[in-house]
């Protein structure tokens, strides 16, 4: 451990660590354009320099390791003069674009000025001219602009996808950044240029002129399209008061976790949020005549309930069929467990997913299921759900999730499910599957909900909402703990689930496997 | 013993055949060396102060000792890029002399232990690299070069890399960086091209003139070499007088012959009629020096003094016919064009202050872009990423601020 000071005040840090980290870990930020964690230190921009007591020239705070003993200023007059002297010269040949770009509000540039600039500008040349919608390849546009050559970019595709897609031609001023003959970006991590980009140089189509950045809010997630789960965040518009908005989800971005993702996330599940919003199914839907009045979720546990009490009296294991899917949580799972095949003995529990698909190098896993691994520590054998499987001698159904289409062809589901009396499916969406049912409960996705996900390497994440679900949707979670209660068998056990942290809390002393990682 | 240590046998005809300097006492130094253990060249080199002749002037005994003794191939790299404006000499030195560089550089590489070589010489010098090939592969023929030369069991490999017209590849760094196949960017120090450099390697950086001293100093000695400059400041000096003189050219002389006695005595004064203004002494990098500053010894520590730079020793003489306009304009436009683009401040300053002194070459100028000039210069230096940042600032200060009534008349 070395001792150091940074502004007066006095800091223990490890050797080998640099004043920027060293100033972060204190609190203190130091501006830096250039430096990203992910990358060694580039030195290029110069807006991290700062007073090191005894040297004679101002150091790179993002390169230079803490020595036992040292002083730095990061506030004094040097560095204060450097910083606006570097501003100023980014800003002399930056296009003052900031009304017509997306990155406005998100911006380095206008947050450093904001905070060390304010001064007016000196520039009476005439500021160099260049490309400003160049299609670089995916969904990134490129303004050539409004590059201030961090080359961030540069760095992410030589060092993280090490496909090479961008670089930096000619020389001085007249230095640009941009795509080599005719080999434009693609590669399943591009999204993340825009991300990191810290001007409007490098913009995403998907966000092109949709929304302003200080309109959105953000929540932290997990990424449900694969087995990896990513952290996320989410940026949502919560709407206006006085008109709606076309949409609520605007854009996914990617959250630091070093035990997961590092710092990024794929393309898919960039921008694969459009099920969040599309088709949802926001309330009760009945495809049975004999109910005639809108049902509550009251009104269906109690006849569900029935049903199933009528099934216990005779022989039950074989009369009652469970599809689930690996988009439930620990959470769901657990109480699925609990009351069906603990409580219930249930045999017949089908697991239906979507299928396996491409998988590349890096974060993306051939398998589409986020709690694959939660399901088997929980002690399910994951049969896949097939038309024989399911219509043998079947009275009720309960199904969680649409993916069964994906499974099995619609002709040989109809007829399997014609033959089942009672059908009920809990599913988000509108799906021509829906029909097929007699009660369709709508149920919240993952951002909408809290509870906990395994991912493929066994790691634990726990998830809190980031907004409502739409309508009458609710959390599975929520739904089977009042069945379980309902059922009469324990039903104090069940009654006390009224947060998905309390689960988690019965989970940790009931299965090993959540036992042993906490 | 020589008079002169680098320009003897110049004017010799043929002198950059092997055979002819071989008949003049080549490679006996070479013959010496390879008798001597590494660790007493070392030593000598040290005691004999010699300082580099790139512009920079670091003790090359020292560099060397930098070198860590670990087990990866070690390179040394010859910089040949000779781009500072007004600098001619390295030229001088690898077409007359070329085995005298060769030399220079087989002793360093036995001292050091390297066993590849690569001289980076700007690609504008074509002619003068293939007078280097030929007389690499002479040497190769000969027995100096390659496999166990003179059968004392050291190799050693050399090879011409051009570069491609960029001044900031004469830049260390950079030029590793282009040597390496990369664009020429320079890289973050610390690491030291000494620890980190070539391929990672351990690499020492030369000037030509810098190793072409080495051969004398190993025949005659550390004291021989103080005695002809200063004990600080080894040897003699290439002097390279361009501009308004009657004897423009290559002058070897001690180092700290007075700035006033090289352009009188030596370079033959001023042209008939001409007015000296002022003087350029160490390439354009330096600060200028105005017509009553040109008594100062030419040694690195009395120009620090003085508030400018030994550097390349590129003396450049301007007279009162030339405007200080013009020079400023000329500094402008060489740094803006050169400047490799990858750190902010050299990147967007260099090209601002070159538009604001065209435009004031224009007539479009004010008082204020004199000051703004200044500021802009002040936020470039020091806070580069590399020297050109400070090498463009210099010149630009010094003239703003020693001819600043010039140019505002010129307003």
């Amino acid at each position: 451990m070395v001792k150091i000071h940074i502004d007066e005040k006095p800091i223990d840090v490890e050797e080998g660590t640099t004043v920027l980290k060293a100033a972060e870990t204190a609190g203190i930020s130091i501006p830096h354009l250039c430096y990203h964690d992910a990358f060694p230190p580039e030195g290029s921009c110069r807006m991290c320099l700062v007073e090191i007591e005894g040297l004679p020239k101002l150091e790179l705070a993002c390169s230079t390791q803490v020595r036992d003993g040292m002083k730095v200023f990061t506030k004094s007059e040097k560095v204060v003069e450097a910083r606006k002297g570097v501003l100023e010269f980014l800003l002399a040949e930056h296009p003052l674009d900031c009304p017509i770009c997306d990155k406005a509000g998100d911006c380095k540039l206008q947050d450093y000025y904001d905070e060390y600039g304010l001064f007016e500008s000196q520039f009476r040349e005439s500021k160099e001219k260049r490309e400003k919608k160049d299609k670089i390849g995916k969904s990134l546009i490129h303004d050539e602009e409004r590059c201030i050559l961090c080359r961030r970019c540069v760095r992410f595709l030589r060092e993280i996808t090490e496909t090479q897609e961008l670089g930096v031609f000619e020389r001085g001023i007249h230095s640009r950044v941009n795509i080599y003959d005719l080999t434009p970006v693609d590669n399943n991590y591009s999204g993340n240029l825009a991300q990191i980009c810290p001007v409007g140089a490098i913009t995403d189509e998907d966000f092109r002129f949709k929304t302003r950045s200080w309109f959105l809010k953000k929540g932290e997630s997990i990424c449900p399209l694969c087995s990896r789960g990513c952290s996320i965040t989410i940026e949502y518009h919560p709407g206006f008061s006085h008109f709606g908005v076309p949409s609520r989800v605007y854009r996914i971005q990617s959250r630091e976790n070093q035990e997961v993702n590092g710092f990024w996330i794929c393309d898919m599940g960039r921008y694969g949020y459009s099920y969040l919003s599309e088709n949802r199914l926001d309330k009760i839907v009945i495809n049975n005549k004999e109910w005639n009045i809108q049902p509550t979720w009251e009104d269906v546990s109690y006849f569900i309930n029935k049903q199933l009490k009528k099934l216990d009296e005779r022989k039950k294991t074989s009369q009652t069929v469970l599809i689930l899917n690996t988009w439930l949580s620990n959470e769901e799972l657990f109480l699925i467990h609990k009351i069906f095949k603990n409580d219930q003995n249930l045999e017949r529990i089908f697991f239906a997913d979507r299928p396996q698909a491409e998988k590349d190098d890096f974060l993306l896993t051939a398998e589409r299921t986020p709690n694959k691994k939660g399901a088997l520590e929980m002690g399910f054998d994951m049969k896949p759900a097939n038309p024989g499987a399911l219509s043998d001698k079947t009275d009720l159904l309960l199904a969680f999730g649409s993916f069964l289409a994906e499974q099995i062809s619609a002709a040989d589901l109809k007829k399997a499910l014609e033959k089942i009396e009672t059908k009920v499916l809990f599913t988000s969406h509108e799906n021509e599957l829906n029909s097929l049912f007699d009660i369709v409960l709508p149920t919240a996705l993952i951002p909408e909900k809290g509870g906990s996900l395994t991912n493929i390497d066994g790691k634990i994440q726990k998830f809190s909402p980031v907004f409502e679900p739409p309508g009458d949707s609710l959390p599975e979670w929520m739904m089977l703990a009042d069945l379980g209660r309902k059922f009469g068998i324990n039903s104090s056990f069940y009654g006390e689930f009224k947060t998905p942290e309390t689960i988690a809390k019965e989970i940790e002393n009931e299965v090993p496997f959540f036992r042993e990682q906490k | 013993m020589a008079e002169k240590v680098l320009t003897q046998h110049f004017g010799l005809k043929s002198v950059y055949q092997i055979d002819e300097y071989i008949k003049q006492g080549g490679y006996e130094a070479v013959k010496k060396a390879l008798k001597l253990k590494p660790e007493e060249i070392l030593e000598e080199m040290k005691k004999a102060n010699l300082r580099g002749r790139g512009g920079a002037g670091f003790p090359a005994g020292v560099k060397w000792g930098f070198v860590p003794k670990v087990d990866k191939p070690k390179y040394l790299c010859v910089n040949a890029d000779e781009g500072e404006p007004g600098t001619f000499k390295d030229r001088y030195i690898m077409s007359h002399n070329p085995h005298m560089l060769l030399e220079g550089i087989i002793i360093t590489s036995y001292c050091v232990g390297i066993h590849s070589a690569y001289i980076y010489i700007r690609g504008e010098y074509e002619a003068v690299a293939l007078r280097l090939e030929e007389a690499i592969s002479e040497a190769y023929d000969k027995g100096y070069l390659g496999k166990n030369i003179l059968n004392s069991g050291f190799d050693l490999d050399v090879s011409v890399h051009r570069g491609a017209g960029a001044y900031i590849c004469g830049e260390e760094t950079a030029l590793l960086e282009s040597l390496e196949g990369k664009r020429g960017n320079p890289r973050l120090k610390p690491p030291f091209p000494a620890s980190v450099g070539l391929f990672q390697c351990p690499t020492v950086i030369k000037n030509v003139e810098t190793l072409s001293n080495i051969p004398q100093i190993i025949l005659n000695g550390a004291d021989w070499f103080t005695g002809k400059g200063l004990p600080k400041d080894g040897g003699t000096r290439i002097f390279g007088v361009s501009g308004m003189v009657e004897k423009p050219g290559i002058y070897e002389l001690p180092i700290g012959t007075n700035l006033k006695d090289i352009i009188n005595k030596h370079a033959g004064g001023m042209k008939q009629g001409k007015k000296l203004k002022a003087v350029i002494p160490g390439g354009m990098s330096a600060p200028v020096l105005k017509a009553d500053e040109i008594d100062i010894p030419m040694d690195f520590d009395s120009l620090v003094n003085a508030e400018s730079m030994l550097g390349s020793a590129a003396i450049i003489v301007i007279d009162t016919g030339t405007s200080m306009l013009d020079v400023l304009k000329a500094v402008t436009k060489f740094y803006s064009h050169e400047s490799c683009g990858l750190c902010t401040p050299c990147r967007i300053g260099t090209s601002w202050i070159n538009k604001i002194v065209k435009r004031m070459a224009e007539g479009k100028g004010s008082k204020k872009d004199i000051d703004d000039i200044v500021r802009l210069a002040s936020n470039i230096l020091g806070k580069t990423l590399c020297p050109l940042g400070d090498a463009a600032a210099m010149p630009i200060l010094s003239i703003a601020k020693k001819f600043r009534k010039e140019l505002e008349s010129r307003l």
